[in-house]
């Protein structure tokens, strides 16, 4: 009657973390139940169906789920509740997908009415052939993901046992000479190889892509990479030549500027998504080998039209990588049921802990506007304010006026607005990136500021993922793509990385007072906030007022 | 029934009614109570001896020493108080008004509607016991019957069960005489006895006597000749020579051993009821006589004609055919509860306080949601389907569910119709739904005070939220809160659910649908189709209540798991004696308690009671005392919370009221549950600072609050939220002063004559009056200032006195004295109308010409009725007068030609057609001197 565990009627878990027994009830609700929130004291969990399911593909059962809260609960557990958590993850499973020695890919269920259920719809009967039997019906293999997807949101999903093709075999090997993977990176490997294909959640810095170098290690087959842009593609590729036993000649890289295909080729999501004519040119990159892995960086930026493409690739073995699985367009059933189920998840402040990110000190500097500008901000249109207040000459300023504060540590200064970050790169006498800068003078600068050449850096949205910077320390952000949560946790992932000497890593995000600017930022740090970033607001003339 | 089992009932049985005379019970074996069944009746006059003090010995000396009893009458007569009393309370229609003597008790009991209720509370064996004797000649003897009930192979079960169920038809005054010669009542028999309008649920149809009463004697004498019997020309022993050859089973089972297999499929497809087979018209066969099986049936007299196109299988042979059972299976024992689930009972107990806090919680936020501003009371009463959805969302919960709270919380009196007070202040008119008084003075109860509060309510409640939603016999649909949900039999039901619950171990949870079974058996519904296995949802009111219960139990925490919890055990008292609390029949008790444990549960008498006998003091007492069970399991309010940096504050656990009050102000409540989680917005701080709260009044109010530091993105949003609130400050005024002088200003302010117009200065330049312009104007002239009248837009109003103008007006419309003159259309169509009328008056009166002065006749209904029923008999038409349902008076002449149920059907000469006239309507006959043409 005492336990750490409060469950609450909306199916929300509070954790108490300063309980005795909380480690134990984190290890036993992890499982199922989605981390939502991490602040200090009360972490708030939520069972939500997907999370039931992702313990059913894990091998858990309802028995197992219901003794965790029944256990760890202080307070009794509403019996619906229990019985909730039954019923749904009894519908895991109930259907399954499995090669038949004769039909091929067939839909066979352990429960004949769920079978006759799912059969009605309108939206299943495209999607399967004849019936071969009461319990088993057969499916076009080309509808692999599609009937899924459909199944999931039937609320019958279906478990994939049809297995995997094993792809073009190529020797890959891990190249662990002065380095070797961590634990967590290990376990994540593990936990994908383990259930075929799924998502792997890792914080920004955590070094994803080594979990993703470890995965093809162990595939040993040709690999088709998707990444958000193509400085993250020259990252990989870098990367994988480092750690792997790969050479660049085996490595290719197919993007707006080239197109290669090689045994391991990287791809950014642009190029495939890319419209001529109402049809995907680049599509047949899919086709043109017989991949044994697919993998997707920032899984949670994953376009639209590469989901429909993967629906496609449900025989290839596919591993998601990311820092959260927040979308802001709420697909997260999508990656569920395509790309996988969560295989692997560590809170930020646990690999924080063990010392693989640096801590970070999160800021919010409030700045008052000056009269004529809040009177030009009032006056301004509604589409225009944001921008307005995003850019005044204040927050210029006060951005101007931290990197002075923080002079000698590597800085970079992140923004949205491409004229806000010309006038900061002038008169912060500092280069600027931004998405007209060619690749190549990207690199560049990226390489001198990894040197130490350069301490200051103004960066627009491209240096948003994927982009390496060790040495980083100091984040200033003066703007930001509205309220978007994830471009936060992106950011803030940019000054994580461990430094050399442990020293802690600051963000400042810098915000105007009383304006739109203030409810976006709030919005903004909300996934940081639950994952137990406190931010400190701070008043821009009490900041520099010790000064 | 054994003599002197009472013996066996162990002293010291608690739970007797009737306080001090049943006190000696246990003790005394030749009390009374015992006295006047008939195995006791020998040693009847030593208890008569002791109670004649308070009535007339003299009779009842003679009569229970004497004859057995010829009437209902006499045999209530004999009966003891305890008897009649029990009789009394078994029927307690009977009691209203209270029947003058014995005489009157017995017509009373032998009114149809008066047995139609003893029999259906009957439980299901003491029916069949019933429905057995209704189907056997009367009277019948003990022998007859147990042979009836348990056939001819006999069945232990039965027998064990009848003296039982004998004794509960006794008792409730259905069946009298003694064992040799018992007697169903009259209209109980009439009730039960098979006829072909009311299939009886034996399935048996009438016997070989009535199903032959009105056949040709030539008929019989056919039958008894292929029957093998010999030819009588008497049909009264002709039908009796039939009766023993069917009741024969030896020549009986001779006669069907000659019988075609078909003809034996028939017998089969008929012995268990319904006992009517439709066939062809005996004519049609006639050219081949025993070509059929049917045929063969009916020249042997096993099937009887009973209307030209069905025949019935006599009951004798159905109960040859069946081996002398009335009923295909006899229910002599309840059955058990079967248990579905067994839990520890501290699980039990602990699932159940949790439920039954949430169910606490659940009220208070329902009712502290409409304590502003409830929902409108529709005019036919309740809650508009609508408001019901939405306070559904509000709660989270299914409609159904938000039915039950809300109905829990107006039988508690928590919530009531403001009976349109206040109006003044809701926004539209009529009645709203708030809560009462008794909320106020129900917060201040301790949890578990509250809680049994709501218990008690729904145990004794015969509103029933279940019925919300569905429709009432006209198809209008039940809302919540609303009139016709009362169901008189709920609080009993529910009563013997949870006894039934409480009669399981500790911890067990019951299967539902053995619940469901057991209370079928206890309580059978009236029509005899019984809710087939599988059908999932039972149809009869009380399995529907039955099933509620179960859910709303659970619901309000006085189960656990579906296993009663100990806290309900207490408040439904005396757990191991709820069907004999209110029963203080010693044979009764004995049966029930020594028996195995199978038999414990039995309800002696089918009917539980329930709460009627329980008075309110006694609920209370008991209820007193689940408080104190189920309090130490209620969680202690906290008075902490737990304030993070991303502005949430958790409570982990219910929070002391004071504080959940004002951190409701402070922060939105985000998650519910065993703990509280709050956020803190700039507009809940807002509200907080609105409520009159200082910013620092909030800061310590956290700091005191929270365990831990107060975050500082909290802090610094009161403070921020602080610093801008009250920044701009709105008020009313009714006209301003404004000037650049501000001497002149100030020179107004102090003038005293100012004072009257309510002046403040706002600003240097600027005064706000509450006086309208045009005093404000007045009163500076008044003072010897000159002031100018400004426009909205601040220019200069040029006063000027304007003509007045009414808005648009149409002149007024002349009213002449009198109708207006009518013009020619109208006066033609008049005309026209007046001859039509007259024209129909004429023709009307032309095939009675002997119609005095036109006017109506006028006769007695009686004298009205017999002339009308003359006329019918001798096919004679007559005059009527006759008013229509628009109450205009006609004369008609008519031919009747039926006369029933208040209705003249009869050719009317006058429309030249078949009409039906009401009776009532006729205001009177005459005969007709002759025929009409």
């Amino acid at each position: 009657m005492n336990g750490p565990l409060i469950v609450q009627s909306d199916k929300t878990l509070l954790l108490e973390v300063d309980h005795d027994r909380a480690d134990a009830c984190r290890r036993a609700i992890a499982p199922f139940a989605e981390l939502e929130r991490a602040p200090e004291h009360i972490h708030t969990y939520r069972v939500t169906p997907l999370g039931l399911w992702n313990a059913r593909a894990a091998g858990h059962d309802a028995e197992q789920v219901v003794d965790a809260l029944v256990e760890f609960s202080r307070y009794p557990v509403p019996h619906a509740l229990l019985v909730d958590v039954a019923e749904t993850m009894a519908r895991y499973g109930r259907l399954t997908l499995v090669k038949h020695p004769t039909h091929g890919l067939v839909l066979s269920t352990t429960d004949r009415p769920v079978l006759e259920e799912v059969l009605r719809s309108k939206k299943i009967q495209p999607l399967v052939g004849a019936r071969i039997d009461p319990d088993t019906v057969a499916v076009h293999p080309s509808e692999r993901g599609q009937i899924k997807q459909t199944l999931l949101k039937l609320g019958w999903p279906a478990e994939d046992h049809a297995g995997y093709v094993d792809g073009e075999a190529h020797r890959i090997d891990l190249d662990e000479s002065g380095w070797a993977l961590r634990p967590y990176q290990k376990q994540a490997v593990e936990g994908f190889w383990h259930g075929g294909s799924g998502v792997v959640v890792l914080p920004c810095g955590a070094g994803k892509t080594l979990v993703g170098a470890g995965a093809m290690a162990q595939a040993k087959a040709t690999t088709l990479i998707l990444v958000t842009n193509t400085v993250s593609a020259r990252q990989w590729k870098h990367e994988l030549i480092k750690r792997t036993s790969l050479t660049e000649e085996e490595i290719g890289e197919y993007s707006g500027a080239k197109k290669e295909i090689r045994p391991v080729t990287i791809a950014t999501y642009q190029v495939l998504t890319t419209k001529r004519k109402g049809i995907y040119p680049h599509l047949e990159l899919f086709d043109s080998r017989d991949w044994g892995l697919i993998l997707y960086d920032e899984v949670h930026l994953l376009p639209a039209p590469v989901f429909k493409f993967t629906a496609d690739l449900q025989a290839r073995r596919r591993l998601g990588l990311t820092a959260t699985l927040v979308r802001e367009d709420g697909r997260e059933s999508d990656v569920f049921s395509l790309i996988g189920p969560k295989r692997f998840d560590a809170p930020w402040k646990e690999i924080e802990a063990q010392g693989y990110i640096a801590p970070a000190d999160c800021v919010e500097v409030r700045v008052n506007l000056t009269d004529s500008e809040r009177l030009a901000y009032a006056t301004a249109e509604t589409e225009e304010k944001y921008r307005f207040c995003a850019t005044t000459d204040t927050k210029r300023k006060v951005a101007e006026a931290l990197v002075r504060r923080h002079a000698g540590q590597q800085t970079l200064v992140i923004g949205q607005y491409i004229d806000q970050l010309d006038e900061l790169g002038e008169h912060l006498n500092a280069p600027v990136i931004k998405g007209e800068t060619p690749n190549s003078q990207r690199e560049k600068l990226f390489d001198a500021f990894r040197n130490g050449d350069i301490s200051v850096l103004v960066v627009s949205k491209v240096a948003n993922f994927s982009i390496d910077l060790p040495e980083a320390t100091i984040a200033i952000q003066v703007s930001g793509t509205f309220g978007s949560r994830q471009e936060e946790a992106q950011r803030l992932g940019r000054v994580l990385r461990p430094k050399a000497d442990g020293h802690k890593a600051h963000f400042y995000s810098v915000v105007a007072r009383d304006t739109i600017d203030q409810d976006f930022a709030a919005h903004r740090q909300r996934f940081l906030a639950e994952q137990g970033y406190a931010y400190r607001i701070v008043d821009a003339d009490d900041l520099f007022a010790d000064d | 029934m054994p003599a002197g089992t009472s013996a066996g009932r162990p002293a010291g049985q608690p739970a007797r009614e009737a306080g001090g005379t049943a006190a000696g019970a246990p003790v005394r074996p030749h009390d009374e109570a015992s006295a006047h069944t008939p195995a006791d009746a020998p040693d009847g006059t030593a208890p008569d001896a002791r109670d004649g003090s308070e009535a007339p010995p003299g009779t009842r000396t003679a009569d229970r020493t004497g004859t057995p009893p010829r009437t209902l009458a006499e045999a209530l007569r004999n009966r003891g108080d305890r008897g009649l009393a029990a009789l009394l309370r078994a029927r307690p229609d009977l009691l209203s008004p209270v029947p003058n003597d014995l005489t009157q008790l017995a017509t009373r009991a032998g009114t149809r509607a008066s047995v139609v209720r003893a029999l259906e509370r009957l439980d299901r064996f003491a029916q069949q016991t019933a429905q057995a004797l209704a189907v056997a000649v009367e009277p019948t003897s003990y022998g007859t019957l147990l042979a009836l009930m348990s056939g001819d192979d006999g069945d232990p079960a039965v027998e064990a069960a009848l003296p039982r169920a004998l004794e509960v038809l006794r008792e409730r005054a259905l069946v009298w005489g003694d064992d040799d010669r018992l007697r169903l009542v009259r209209t109980a028999r009439e009730l039960l006895a098979p006829s072909p309008q009311h299939p009886s649920p034996t399935g048996l149809g009438p016997t070989a006597a009535e199903a032959t009463a009105g056949m040709s004697p030539g008929r019989l004498q056919e039958i008894l000749a292929a029957a093998g019997l010999p030819t009588t020309h008497d049909p009264v022993s002709a039908v009796a020579s039939l009766t023993s050859l069917f009741t024969d089973r030896e020549r009986m089972a001779a006669l069907l051993d000659t019988a075609p297999a078909e003809a034996l499929a028939v017998l089969d497809r008929l012995v268990w009821g319904p006992p009517y087979g439709t066939v062809a018209p005996p004519g049609d066969s006639s050219g081949a006589a025993e070509s059929t099986p049917v045929q063969w049936l009916r020249d042997r007299g096993l099937l009887l004609p009973s209307s030209l196109r069905t025949v019935v299988l006599p009951r004798e042979v159905a109960l040859h055919l069946r081996g002398g059972r009335a009923h295909r299976e006899p229910e002599p024992v309840a059955p058990g509860i079967e248990v579905a689930a067994e839990h520890r009972p501290q699980i039990v107990d602990s699932t159940a306080a949790g439920q039954a806090y949430t169910a606490l919680a659940t009220v208070e936020e329902l009712l502290k949601g409409w304590q502003t501003g409830g929902p409108a009371v529709l005019r036919a009463g309740g809650l508009s389907v609508r408001d019901l959805k939405r306070t559904a969302a509000a709660l989270d919960v299914s409609e159904q569910i938000a039915a039950f709270w809300l109905e829990l919380a107006y039988a508690a009196g928590l919530l009531a119709s403001d009976g349109g007070e206040g109006t003044s202040r809701a926004t539209g008119e009529g009645e709203r739904f708030a809560p009462t008084p008794a909320y106020d003075e129900w917060l201040d109860l301790p949890a578990a005070s509250r809680w049994t509060a709501l218990a008690t309510a729904w145990l004794t409640a015969t509103r029933t939220s279940g019925l919300v939603g569905g429709q009432d016999a006209k198809g209008r649909t039940l809302a919540a809160l609303g009139p016709d949900l009362d169901r008189g039999a709920a609080p009993e039901v529910r009563h013997r659910v949870l006894a039934l619950l409480a009669d399981l171990p500790w911890g067990a949870a019951p299967d539902p649908e053995s619940v469901l079974a057991r209370l079928r058996w206890e309580h059978p519904v009236r029509t005899p189709a019984q809710p087939a296995p599988g059908t999932p949802e039972p149809s009869d009111l009380r399995s529907r209540i039955a099933v509620w219960t179960l859910t709303e139990a659970e619901l309000l925490g006085l189960t656990g798991r579906g296993a009663l919890s100990t806290a309900a055990r207490t408040l439904l008292a005396a757990p191991a004696l709820p069907a004999t609390a209110d029963r203080n029949r010693g044979e009764r008790g004995a049966g029930v308690v020594p028996g195995t444990a199978e038999t414990a549960p039995e309800p002696a008498g089918g009917v539980p009671v329930g709460s009627a006998t329980h008075g309110p003091a006694d609920l209370a007492a008991r209820a007193a005392l689940a408080a104190g069970v189920i309090a130490p399991l209620l969680p202690e309010p906290l008075d902490h919370v737990l304030l993070q940096a991303d502005l949430t504050a958790v409570a982990p656990g219910p929070l002391e009221r004071p504080l959940a009050e004002a951190l409701g102000v402070l922060a939105d409540v985000e998650s519910k549950g065993g703990a509280t989680v709050y956020r803190f917005t700039p507009a809940s701080v807002r509200r907080a600072l609105d409520a009159g709260q200082a910013a620092a009044d909030l800061h310590a109010f956290l700091a005191r609050h929270s365990r831990t530091p107060v975050p500082q993105p909290l802090s610094y949003l009161i403070d921020d939220v602080a610093r801008k609130h009250g920044h701009l400050r709105i008020g009313a005024a009714s006209a301003y002063v404004r000037c650049d002088d501000d001497a002149l200003l100030d020179e107004i302010l102090a003038d005293r004559r100012s004072h009257g117009l309510r002046m403040r200065r706002l600003a240097p330049t600027v005064l706000a009056a509450q006086a309208d312009p045009a005093t404000l104007l007045e009163g500076l002239r008044g003072m010897g200032f000159a002031p100018a009248a400004e426009s909205a837009e601040g220019d200069v109003l040029i006063t000027r006195a304007d003509a007045h103008r009414t808005p648009h007006r149409t002149p007024p419309v002349p009213v002449p004295d009198g109708p207006p003159v009518p013009n020619d259309t109208l006066l033609g169509a008049a005309v026209k109308a007046i001859r039509a009328g007259d024209l129909a008056a004429t023709a009307v009166r032309k095939p009675a010409p002997h119609t005095g002065a036109g006017e109506l006749p006028r006769t007695t209904p009686a004298e009205t009725l017999a002339t009308v029923q003359a006329a019918a008999l001798t096919g004679s038409a007559i005059w009527i007068g006759y008013v229509n349902a628009d109450g205009a008076a006609s004369q008609r002449v008519i031919a009747p030609v039926r006369v029933e149920g208040g209705f003249v059907t009869a050719y009317d000469h006058t429309a030249d057609e078949v009409r039906t006239y009401p009776l009532h309507r006729i205001t009177g006959v005459a005969e007709l001197a002759d025929e009409p043409a």
